[in-house]
């Protein structure tokens, strides 16, 4: 674990620097692969302490700052990847296949991809969003509520008036509170 | 030599700083410790600062900037600036870059420019009450400022001669003066809700670890909008019975919005609010016609619901986006004050089922944060540090255009900062020697449905068939939540000049004058106004 001092930083660079791609998430945090969420958070908080750069604010040699921000920036990004469940999932393959480093933002498909992309009113994309989380705890009366709403912002939009059917068929469902 | 926390603040600004591991909070002229955030100028370059600019709101509506927060780091054509403009009585003009300027009665001023008046003004101050230079200071901004709100207010700052230590986030500062020295394990949700702006922030406090788990909020929410509304019942009463609308009448209308902040704060601690305003107008027959009003709470309330319904749809949105519920929140921190309405805490309450703390001062609990941070930064590395440790996140996602009108994602919203990603770019053109990339905020897929930050562009690339020449950008946003560009040849290594282009936004020799000019300028401050000085 770096110290404090600045030298104690500048050793710390010196030892980083090149081989910082050469290191997996795991490496960089000083985790074993098997680590749960408790002992990731953990361990960035521990490397956060010594690293975040508000700790080195007053030093003024450039470089070293700026190199010493790039390491705790790819540990910031190691800690978002290993806790969340899907991208450590897509980043225990890459791992297998050698590579470091999960950028996960230059693999989304161009193009409208989420339902409420096609939705142009700001306040019917609001009510849309707040539609489909009801509807993926299957409060279907909230649901309907929110694509209704969304709806009198924007009548003639096709995937608003689909989730709303959807809706409603989920508040007509046998056991359900019924919709009329 | 001191350094200072600044909660700069659509309406009221609030400073702060420690001592002997005290914060304490430098009292305003007038009285209090709330100082307006109002500057008004004078043909001979006066300028009027606070409480005694707020009075100028009503003798001289058009040389007084009021809500310059609305205005900060915002292009002239924004959509935003140009809804502002048609409720201001003060003149705004395109300048340079897009930016939105005040035409002053002796010369055009920039909103960073304004800002930084005022930033003077506080640290005079300062200096005043504690009898010491201050030499530099943490300014807090709302957690969903983007990168160019972001960049003006550190110009500001710089402008009225501070060195900006860290723009921090509003909602962080808050959790910070509560949750420091506590040693407790908690997750908080900060519910901050001011003049002009609205965000909640949900966070975790581990001991001296203050993480981000997600925010959100609406720049354009604020108690401001509880006062048009106000104002609107006012005029409509003044119309009913005398048949003129007074909001047509640029005095008329000043007195009726600052009558109207009077009643909203009134009612706040009444069930209803009586008054009178003399000369509101002037009939026909040469008759001085004044308003008289009776306001119920529940009239208000009914008026604003509204407005508090979209805070708490907010707050829902911003707890499901990491999967929480408003039951999973330990303790609800309410800052700003437009949280002291009570229909505010009353629906606060009813969400999150508990009522949220309302111990700390929602108006001075910013400015603690932002002066412990700022003595925090200012030791960085010795013993004198509290050594808290502040793991925010990025305010918007950020993005480049790509062909077909899209945003290709470089970097997301609500993750850790600092964060760092890097593209690889070309010519595509032969000899072509700049590429230009246009760089945008926000989570649309659609290029022009986020808000255009400005042009990345890379120049002193070597002439020579397209597609030869491969460029590295690194991405980064830094601690400060804003945008640092690098870049490099990828075969050399060798490093290339990258330089954002930041619409809306001053240029550094613009801001080097301002500072320049602000120095030769500065009047000192009226010490007799301060309060008896005890340090």
């Amino acid at each position: 674990m770096p110290g404090r001092s600045q030298e104690d930083l500048a050793r710390f660079v010196e030892q980083m620097w090149d081989k910082l791609d050469q290191l997996s998430y795991f490496d960089l945090l000083g985790l074993h692969t098997g680590a749960t969420v408790t002992e990731i958070r953990a361990a960035f908080y521990r490397v956060s302490h010594d690293l975040h750069p508000d700790r080195y604010h007053r030093i003024d040699n450039r470089e070293m700052k700026d190199r010493l921000e790039t390491i705790y920036a790819r540990m910031c990004e190691g800690y978002r990847v290993l806790t969340t469940p899907e991208k450590r999932n897509s980043y225990m393959r890459l791992l297998g296949e050698g590579k470091k480093r999960l950028t996960s933002t230059d693999r989304e498909p161009r193009g409208p991809q989420r339902p409420e992309d096609s939705i142009k009113h700001e306040e019917a994309k609001k009510f849309f969003r707040l539609g489909m989380i009801s509807l993926g705890s299957k409060d279907y009366k909230g649901a309907a509520m929110n694509f209704n709403f969304a709806k009198s912002f924007e009548p003639n939009s096709a995937v608003i008036k689909q989730k709303l059917a959807e809706a409603q068929a989920g508040l007509g469902k046998p056991g359900g509170p019924g919709n009329r | 030599m001191s350094v200072i926390g600044i909660d700069l603040g659509t309406t009221n600004s609030v400073v702060a700083t420690v001592r002997d591991g005290q914060v304490i909070v430098v009292p305003a002229a007038h009285g209090g410790y709330l100082h307006p955030s109002v500057v008004s100028f004078s043909p001979e370059g006066l300028k009027y600062f606070s409480r005694e600019a707020v009075a100028r709101r009503i003798v001289d509506p058009k040389n007084t900037v009021f809500s310059g927060k609305r205005l900060i780091g915002l292009s002239f054509r924004s959509k935003e600036v140009q809804k502002a403009m048609t409720r201001l009585p003060y003149d705004l003009r395109e300048g340079n870059n897009e930016q939105a300027v005040f035409v002053g009665p002796d010369r055009t001023y920039t909103i960073p420019e304004v800002s930084g008046l005022l930033l003077g003004y506080l640290r005079q101050c300062a200096e005043l009450y504690l009898g010491d230079t201050v030499t530099g200071a943490v300014i807090t901004v709302p957690a969903n400022f983007n990168d160019a709100q972001r960049r003006a207010t550190i110009d500001a700052g710089r402008i009225a001669g501070l060195d900006v230590l860290r723009v921090l986030n509003e909602p962080t500062a808050a959790a910070l003066a509560y949750g420091l020295g506590q040693n407790m394990s908690q997750r908080i949700a900060v519910f901050d809700f001011g003049g002009g702006t609205f965000d909640v922030t949900v966070l975790q406090v581990e001991g001296d670890v203050f993480e981000v788990l997600a925010t959100g909020g609406d720049s354009f929410l604020g108690g401001d909008d509880m006062d048009t509304t106000l104002l609107n019942i006012l005029a409509e009463l003044f119309r009913a019975e005398h048949g003129i609308d007074p909001r047509n009448e640029q005095m008329a209308h000043a007195r009726l919005l600052i009558a109207a902040e009077q009643v909203k704060c009134h009612l706040s601690d009444y069930s209803e609010a009586r008054g009178e305003l003399k000369n509101i107008a002037v009939s026909n027959t040469g008759e001085h016609l004044a308003l008289r009003f009776h306001i119920a709470r529940n009239v208000f309330e009914t008026a604003i619901r509204g407005l508090v319904a979209r805070t708490i749809q907010t707050t829902q949105e911003v707890l499901a986006s990491v999967e929480l519920g408003p039951s999973q929140i330990d303790e609800v921190i309410m800052v700003g004050g437009t949280t002291r309405v009570p229909l505010v805490r009353a629906e606060v309450e009813r969400y999150f089922g508990r009522a949220p703390r309302v111990d700390l001062n929602p108006d001075e609990v910013v400015a603690w944060g932002a002066a412990i941070q700022a003595e925090n930064l200012a030791h960085a590395g010795d013993s004198l540090a509290n050594n808290a440790v502040l793991l925010d996140v990025t305010p918007r996602a950020l993005g480049i255009a790509v062909t077909g009108g899209f945003a290709e994602r470089i970097l997301d919203r609500n993750v850790p900062v600092p964060v760092e990603q890097t593209r690889v770019f070309t010519t595509s053109a032969d000899n072509q020697t700049t590429v230009r990339i246009q760089v945008c905020q926000g989570e649309s897929r659609r290029f022009d449905e986020n808000v255009p930050l400005g042009e990345l562009e890379l120049s002193g690339i070597p002439a020579t068939r397209r597609g030869d020449v491969s460029i590295e950008v690194t991405f980064r946003v830094d601690t400060n939540g804003i945008l640092r560009v690098r870049a490099r040849d990828a075969a050399t290594g060798a490093a290339r000049e990258a330089a954002v282009n930041v619409r809306g936004g001053m240029s550094d020799s613009e801001v080097a004058e301002a500072v320049e000019r602000q120095k030769s300028s500065e009047m000192p401050i009226d010490s007799s106004l301060l309060p008896e000085i005890e340090v």
